[in-house]
């Protein structure tokens, strides 16, 4: 609460803090995309031939699809040829330690405050980082090795690895799932890659931070984590773009799978940058997000704090298959400006006795638009399964829109659902309240927000947590008075 | 290809509409005006198709295999006088027009008592007297759905209804549609446009009741509009027959402090489709909507609600339930739309439903769409067998299982059923859900007959 507040003053004046760029030497794909583009992405990554193949037919499913228009988010159409599919710091070989990582790119994981060294010894994260297309360093490894844990890069994965890669690759989110997933299939150049052996429990969390850093590009990563029997893992990401008058595209596909009594919690703190007052530039954010509990009594939580971004529009979804599984969905969007946020979930029941949990948090000021959108299926499978959802929508300021569409379906009659919902505006009298105690408006607003997301927010990992409560401070600046 | 059909979001209609289109046309031979306001109606309908399930409206409900095949235009067929006294409602005072396949059939009707307070035309009458008066309003209304289209092409019969300023009727007005068919599936398109004036006040009884076994498609358009301080309450009993589809389509206008209250009862009928669209357009304007449904066998019913929040100080409030056995399939899908400025409005939204099938669906869609901030809106959404906590409450009482459970479900669709304006409809319905529940519940002792009409 009192970071909230605190950093709300400290930023008055900035906005982006995240929007430099980074000069480094980059290799790059001139834009198009065709055949040959998919292949020589594959070529130029080493890959063996049966991901060749596999992207291809991505490709062409991709090019038999349609783009998606029942989205509630406006943006003019996008002309896949004019970006480049491939942009990557150029480095001959990948670094062996850290200290040959190119000073270039340290700084600017610096400025973001993630100094790479000191992260991994202070906060004992383990952290990939991709940067543009490239995964550019993996913190930690050795000791994961050691517990069995595999956390690298997919490239990397798809050398050392090729037979978990080939076996759980696309068994999520298949090639033709949607437009964006099918794309991603086609082109993806790098993400991360987990895979945490039966029984063992991930003694650190493991991070990725994504940074889209060239002009013309888009990034398309995937992410793949496997939690075996009976095991845990706990997995962060966060993102960061540069200032652009353009919009980039950011097309991500990650797929979760929780075998037996295995436990996968997500969480991601979306900084992507949004775009300016007027609406111009920011990033595109159209991912597929997707956990299929696979095993008895497995469980996976998505936790997201979405604040960046021109346009999010991604529903992190749990597969709940193996019987007595859990799916859990935390969520705070917060939209500003010109930004527009189509974001929920989907809990598909199939298992006996699933259970699932569902709560978000819709925060909008300024022009922008933010919509929950979310399903519920209890399939006939599904005995006695149980949901509950939770979503609530803020509004600052008259010329926002706070929308919501849940979807709930249900085909058996033991099975129990509950939705709820509200809309309203920050109450009156809490402001008073806050105001007659001497607090500025602003620092009630941050305060009010701050508590409206508790639910969330306490969801998050410690380190994330408190990045997650400045963001929020941050993205609402400007909102109030 | 296959694949490709599938997903399209509308399919052509069957040919044959175009030969009933044909001939009804013919048979009518309209004067100018009139006649082409429905040729217009009938390309729109070409145009907009058969929805699909890919369309969002449909997204549940299959309506093509109802709808999408040959049907013949309804003729009023003669009904026995006996067969209607249970659904005459409203009391001895109650005006009441009564449509016989959708054409108005003044000889069972009660047109007697009505005054200068109330004027009320049938559409067939209006057609031959005011030709462009109603060319207008089958222009006025085009909601982009095809079976609004249809209605307005095939529209041979219905109501004109008006209230002048201050008319404020004690007693009920009903209209009683009764559907009935031999072999051959038959379709009529009956609609009715009411119009209360400035702090005018009706209570409307709307009874649809479906007699044989024969397929059947009503397609029913309502136009409603409440002037100021206009107060409608307005009573919709469905007994549908197991073999016929109704598709009733409201289109209303509410102005300035006008109120509406509607309740709507289904039991009964394989397709039962209501879709409305509301729209507050004046200060402090009050809409209420409930319903409760009990689909049974291989029955859906589909609630299709919009309310538009235009103007500030409003409310709404929407509580549809549904009880649903067997393979029934019962759909909500209900949206509140606050509009920019529509400040302090205040607008809920509930859907309950008790499944009770082990191979019925309930899909529920719930939505909200807002663009102004000082709102209070929610909505909420549930879905469960019975409360076995309950139960057990009845049963440690000594109550039977099959007591136990037909006073819950009793009481579950009580709360909407409560809400009907007219008493004698309350009975009714009472009495048709009773019926429906099963009458093995003797606490549960349905109302005598005689009461009820």
């Amino acid at each position: 609460m009192a970071t909230a507040i605190e950093t709300v003053r400290e930023v008055t004046a900035s906005e982006y803090k995240y929007g430099f760029t980074t000069p480094v030497e980059e290799e790059r794909f001139p834009p198009g995309l065709n055949e040959d583009v998919v292949r020589r992405l594959s070529e130029r990554k080493g890959e063996p031939a049966w991901l060749t193949e596999w992207r291809l037919a991505a490709f062409r499913r991709w090019q038999q699809m349609e783009m998606p228009d029942w989205q509630k988010v406006k943006f003019p159409p996008i002309d896949f040829q004019a970006i480049s599919y491939f942009a990557a710091p150029k480095q001959k070989v990948r670094p062996k330690s850290l200290d040959e990582i190119d000073p270039e790119i340290r700084r600017t994981y610096d400025k973001l405050g993630i100094p790479i060294r000191e992260q991994e010894i202070l906060a004992g994260v383990a952290v990939d980082y991709v940067f543009d297309s490239v995964s550019v360093a993996t913190t930690f490894k050795k000791k994961l090795e050691e517990l069995g844990i595999i956390f690298c890069s997919i490239s990397e994965a798809v050398r050392e690895h090729p037979e978990l890669v080939r076996k759980y690759l696309g068994s999520v989110v298949p090639p033709g799932d949607n437009f964006f997933a099918a794309l991603n299939s086609a082109v993806f150049s790098d993400g991360s890659f987990v895979y945490v052996p039966k029984g063992v429990r991930c003694p650190m969390e493991l991070s990725t931070y994504f940074r889209i850093n060239a002009a013309g590009t888009g990034q398309f990563e995937r992410t793949l984590i496997i939690a075996d029997e009976g095991s845990y893992v706990s997995y962060l990401e966060g993102c960061t773009a540069p200032m652009r008058d353009e919009h980039q595209l950011h097309a991500a596909v990650v797929e979760l799978i929780a075998l037996d009594d295995a436990e996968i919690k997500y969480s991601t703190v979306q900084n992507w940058y949004p775009g300016d007052k007027e609406g111009r530039g920011g990033i595109y954010n159209f991912v597929t997000k997707r956990g299929l509990c696979r095993g008895r009594r497995s469980k996976i939580s998505w936790t997201q704090v979405e604040t960046g971004s021109a346009i999010t529009w991604k529903y992190p979804s749990c597969i709940l298959q193996g019987d007595d599984s859990v799916g859990e969905f935390y969520s705070v969007a917060v939209t500003n400006h010109h930004q527009q946020a189509d974001t929920g979930t989907k809990m598909i029941h199939i298992g006996k006795r699933t259970r699932s949990r569902i709560v978000s948090k819709g925060i909008a000021a300024g022009r922008s638009d933010n919509t929950y959108r979310g399903l519920v299926r209890v399939l006939k499978s599904a005995e006695g399964a149980r949901n509950h959802t939770q979503c609530d929508s803020l509004l600052i300021g008259e010329h926002c829109g706070a929308h919501t569409i849940p979807y709930i379906e249900v085909a058996n009659r033991s099975a129990r659902c509950e939705h709820e919902a509200t809309t309203s505006k920050i109450s009156e009298d809490q402001l008073f309240y806050c105001r007659q105690r001497g607090i500025s408006e602003e620092d009630a607003v941050a305060l009010i927000v701050n508590g409206f997301c508790r639910e969330v927010m306490n969801e998050l990992p410690m380190e994330f947590a408190v990045e997650a409560k400045k963001l929020l401070g941050i993205s609402l600046e400007g909102s109030v008075g | 290809m296959a694949e490709r059909i599938g997903r399209r979001r509308q399919i052509a209609p069957d040919p044959s509409f175009a030969a009933r289109f044909e001939e009804l046309t013919r048979r009518l031979s309209e004067p100018q005006p009139l006649a082409q306001a429905r040729a217009r109606a009938f390309a729109r309908f070409f145009e907009l198709g058969i929805p699909t399930r890919r369309d969002e409206a449909w997204k549940f409900t299959d309506v093509t295999r109802a709808v999408n095949r040959p049907m013949r235009l309804a003729e009023p067929r003669p009904v026995a006088v006996e067969l209607l006294a249970p659904y005459r409602l409203g009391g001895e005072q109650a005006h009441r027009l009564v449509f016989l396949n959708g054409r108005f059939a003044p000889e069972l009707s009660d047109c007697a008592r009505l005054d200068g307070r109330i004027t009320v035309t049938s559409l067939a009458e209006l057609a031959r007297t005011r030709p462009e008066l109603l060319a207008h309003s089958l222009d006025a209304l085009d909601d982009g759905r095809s079976f609004t289209a249809l209605n307005a092409a095939l529209v041979e019969d219905g109501a004109w209804i008006e209230l002048a300023a201050g008319s404020q009727l004690a007693e009920p007005l009903q209209l009683l549609f009764i559907t009935s068919g031999r072999e051959e599936a038959v379709m009529a398109h009956p609609r009715c446009i009411l119009r209360l004036g400035p702090a005018c006040a009706l209570t409307l009884i709307e009874t649809h009741v479906g007699l044989g076994e024969a397929a059947a498609l009503t397609n029913l358009v309502v136009q409603l509009s409440l002037a100021e301080g206009a107060f409608l309450a307005h009573d919709r009993l469905a007994f549908a027959g197991a073999n016929q589809t109704l598709l009733a389509k409201l289109d209303g206008e509410l102005h300035a402090r006008s109120r509406y209250c509607q309740t709507t009862v289904v039991v009964g009928g394989a397709l039962v489709r209501t879709e409305q669209e509301l729209r507050i357009e004046g200060a402090e304007a009050e809409c209420l909507l409930a319903g409760v449904a009990l689909p049974r066998a291989h029955e859906t019913v589909d609630n299709f609600v919009r309310v538009h929040h235009r103007a500030g100080g409003s409310h709404s409030d929407q509580h549809f339930k549904s009880i649903v056995a067997d393979r029934g399939h019962h759909v909500f899908a209900g949206k509140i739309i606050v509009h920019p400025g529509a400040q302090k409005t205040n607008a809920y939204q509930k859907n309950d439903n008790l499944l009770l099938g082990d191979n019925a669906e309930v899909d529920t869609k719930p939505e909200l769409e807002i663009y102004a901030d000082d709102v209070k809106c929610s909505h909420g959404a549930t879905c469960s067998d019975l409360d076995a906590s309950a139960l057990f409450y009845l049963r440690a009482r000594g109550l039977d299982l099959e007591t136990s459970r037909a006073l819950l479900m009793h009481a579950f669709a009580r709360e909407v059923i409560d809400r009907l304006r007219d008493e004698s409809a309350r009975a009714l319905a009472e009495r048709m859900v009773t019926a429906r529940l099963g009458e093995r519940a003797p606490l549960l002792r349905a109302e005598p007959l005689e009461e009820a009409s």
